[in-house]
């Protein structure tokens, strides 16, 4: 945290931010769309992803203004020692509780499709050991992990989205406007948090080589996960049609389960262990984060000490509810659509109040002795 | 030092592999029964099913080598059960291995079974379970599955699974069957409104003589002699909501399939009479190249569909010996001729479906949302409903391809020539 500037490229900053986000197509956050939206669920990410462009401008506005401190310190400065700490941690806890819900989804993806006999626990406790050492290992880390899986983890998911597209029907994504152009709008507007992985990265910038960097990885990230989550939603569609869809709860898994490889039957072993090695790495960020941010808040400097007592709790957490298929499914959408006005609105309130300061004088004066 | 830091590092990647067995979830091949395919019969009591396991013997491929066991290709048991998830663990009472569904490719179900109203709650176990893939076909049979299934004794594929896989792979590409899955059949039961087609098959010979023509016949009527498997596959099973109401015969199934873009079209084989001389026939290949045309007007009070199916005819002999190859006026009267018939018999099989089953195979309902900007807008419409009284207009356009190998005849004295 001490380094004002880190070492990391704009290409694994692309890499990591699109296997954070763009992995969610591959998890429930597709069928969040498809029961209000039908066949239009594929603008949905469109959508949100044009909006987004707003909270993302801001973000790269504030770093603009304050171009050698770290998120955490704007956030302390522009809001003051007391509100400063209080957005902090609600924003911990925000990040906390997506990777409990996440965490448990996904867990339940593993066992229901794929681990059946296997106890949720041991599951559960093999996904969070992983993303712990992840995290123990630090961004760096992480990153470089996310830029060496990123080919891989692509060329599958183009694999198996050529495959849908072969041996679905195009003409299922019609009628085109899906239950009505209203619905479209209302139901993806409540979702835009489903991106808002990307105002988290902020924390990170000070790990970036520079802030072009952060921009430039920001913009393509965007770019990347819109046009990767649209396609992804409207290939489910053109296999299953919109009435089937609705009801399957991973279109991804099912997806891959539906298709055959030529001779191959059984083709989800081949496409199941990309998709694992993604989430490790999606959930290895999520876990920095929080770690990040925890110690921040409460000033622990080795922070190396707090990650098993975090991991234990995650998995008790996410243990807790029962039939996570649906009890996580409506926790989730609640959540992100409590979280996103805040995703909206923070970083512009964040900026006004960084101009109103009149920080970059500051720093331009500290920057002129 | 830095030799035994990268040892231990080593030792800690081998460590590793333990995971890759699946903890509790590891399978070994060998103590497990694949099921390669299910049938399904109605059971003795009311919402009770009868499940008859095919099993495959995995070690004979190696056997086929030369040396190994002399056990069985495959088992087949039958018992009385309530769904077909818990009857994995109720097979278990006479087989030793552990059932399993990762194999599973053919769901049979007998007519029977298919034609009962809870047949569709049977069918999302299917759904449920998540050992069985979408892409199992379903197979209806005229007489009990479980009948089927042992009565099916293929004669040169001692592999039972192998022999499912390659006569329905032909059976397809012929046309003589849909190429249908389950995923389709969740499809269209969930879309309403559409029928969605089974394969038709059975053991049982029928000697009564129904068969309309040559290659129109149904999966039983084709009484094959000589030493051969038993089992027919030809002809589709008609489901609508996910219940069987009825059978097509392969010609009506293989004029579907021109009919129908969403279902693969192969090479067809058919003779059609000579317009030169009745008696002898043409034999032809069609092949469609190209998708139908389709216009729909749905506004007024008469909607109509027109639909112009293309095809490429390739005429591979005639027993008229007469030389269409030198004489263009008389391939213009062929032509017209074959157009004619094939348009008379896609008219009286569109009536068929609009009477009898009042749905449409087609896979019309994909052209007509098109017209739709929103999906209760389609659903108001209601196009299950509408099919029945639509007019349908079908017409045929066929360019010819080669006249055989050999294009010209010998003029033979009494030839029609």
């Amino acid at each position: 945290m001490d380094k004002t500037k880190g070492t990391i490229g704009t290409r694994e900053f692309i890499a990591i931010i699109i296997l954070t986000i763009g992995t969610k197509l591959a998890d429930d956050t597709p069928s969040l769309f498809f029961s209000s939206m039908g066949s239009a669920a594929w603008m949905a990410p469109i959508i949100i992803g044009v909006t987004t462009i707003l909270p993302v401008f801001f973000i790269l506005k504030i770093f603009a203004i304050y171009p050698n401190k770290t998120f955490v310190e704007i956030i302390k400065e522009v809001f003051g020692k007391y509100v400063g700490f209080f957005v902090l941690f609600a924003l911990w806890i925000f990040q906390i509780y997506a990777l409990i819900i996440d965490s448990s989804i996904y867990t339940d993806i593993m066992g229901t499709m794929y681990f059946n006999d296997t106890p949720t626990i041991v599951i559960y406790a093999v996904l969070i050991s992983v993303a712990a050492y992840g995290a123990k290992k630090g961004f760096e880390h992480i990153s470089s992990y996310a830029w060496i899986i990123i080919a891989g983890v692509k060329v599958t998911a183009l694999t198996v989205l050529v495959l849908i597209v072969l041996q679905g029907r195009p003409e299922f994504i019609f009628p085109l406007f899906g239950t009505g152009k209203w619905e479209i709008i209302k139901g993806s507007t409540s979702y835009i948090s489903i991106f808002a992985d990307l105002f988290y990265f902020a924390f990170i910038a000070s790990y970036l080589k520079s802030t072009k960097v952060l921009k430039k990885g920001m913009w393509i990230g965007l770019a990347f996960i819109t046009i990767e989550i649209s396609t992804a939603i409207m290939s489910y569609v053109m296999l299953f049609d919109f009435n089937g869809i609705k009801l399957i709860d991973y279109p991804y898994h099912e997806s891959i389960r539906t298709i055959q490889l030529g001779f191959i039957r059984n083709t989800e072993s081949l496409f199941f262990p990309f998709w694992l090695i993604a989430t490790f790495a999606r959930f290895s960020f999520y876990f920095y984060i929080s770690v990040l941010l925890f110690s921040t808040l409460f000033k622990i400097s080795q922070k190396e000490f707090i990650i098993p007592i975090l991991a234990t709790l995650i998995v008790f957490f996410g243990m807790i509810p029962e039939t996570p298929t649906f009890a996580i499914y409506t926790l989730r959408g609640e959540f992100l659509k409590l979280v996103t006005p805040v995703f909206l609105f923070l970083p512009f309130v964040i900026w006004v109040l960084a101009k109103l300061k009149g920080g970059s004088i500051n720093d331009k004066k500290k920057a002129a002795e | 030092m830095i030799k035994r830091k990268q040892l231990s590092k080593l030792s800690c990647l081998f460590l590793m592999l333990i995971f890759l067995s699946g903890c509790w979830d590891q399978l070994a091949i060998d103590e497990r029964a694949y099921a390669v395919a299910i049938g399904l019969d109605k059971g003795e009591e009311e919402n009770q099913i009868k499940i008859t396991f095919l099993i495959t013997n995995p070690e004979l491929s190696r056997s086929e080598g030369g040396q190994g066991s002399n056990e069985p290709p495959r088992e087949i048991i039958t018992f009385q059960t309530n769904d077909l998830i818990s009857a994995k663990d109720m097979a278990n009472t006479v087989i030793a291995k552990q059932v399993t569904y990762t194999q599973l490719g053919y769901l049979l179900v007998s007519e029977e079974l298919a034609k009962d109203k809870n047949f569709v709650r049977l069918m999302y176990d299917v759904a449920k379970e998540p050992e069985i893939k979408r892409g199992v076909r379903l197979i209806v049979t005229k007489e009990e599955a479980s009948q089927f299934l042992e009565k099916t004794q293929p004669k040169l594929e001692t592999r039972v699974h192998k022999f499912f896989e390659l006569i329905l792979e032909y059976g397809i590409r012929t046309g003589y069957i849909p190429d249908t899955d389950i995923n389709k059949y969740f499809r269209i039961t969930e879309a309403k409104g559409s029928i969605f087609l089974g394969i038709y098959a059975t053991t049982e010979k029928d000697t009564s003589d129904n068969r309309k023509g040559e290659d129109n016949f149904i999966a039983g009527e084709f009484n094959a002699e000589g030493q051969t498997n038993n089992s027919e596959f030809a002809g589709s099973a008609v489901f609508k909501e996910g219940r069987m109401l009825g059978t097509l015969t392969s010609e009506e199934t293989r004029l579907t399939i021109l009919l129908n873009d969403t279902l693969n079209s192969g090479h067809m084989l058919t003779t059609f009479p000579d317009p030169f001389d009745r008696e002898h026939q043409v034999v032809t290949r069609l092949v469609k190249k190209r998708n139908n045309e389709v216009k729909i007007n749905l506004n007024g009070d008469n909607p109509t569909i027109d639909i112009t199916i293309p095809l490429y005819v390739e005429v591979l002999s005639n027993h008229s010996m007469i030389n269409y190859a030198v004489d263009s006026k008389k391939r213009k009267i062929l032509k017209n001729d074959i157009e004619e018939r094939i348009t008379t018999k896609f008219d009286n099989l569109i009536k068929k479906t609009q009477k009898e089953f009042k749905g449409e195979p087609f896979g019309w309902s994909l052209d007509v949302r098109k017209q739709f900007p929103t999906i209760p807008a389609y659903e108001k419409y209601n196009w299950g409903e509408k099919y029945p009284d639509l007019q349908v207009n079908v017409s045929v356009n066929i360019n010819f391809g080669q006249f055989g190998k050999q294009s010209e005849v010998p003029a033979l004295e009494g030839s029609g020539d």
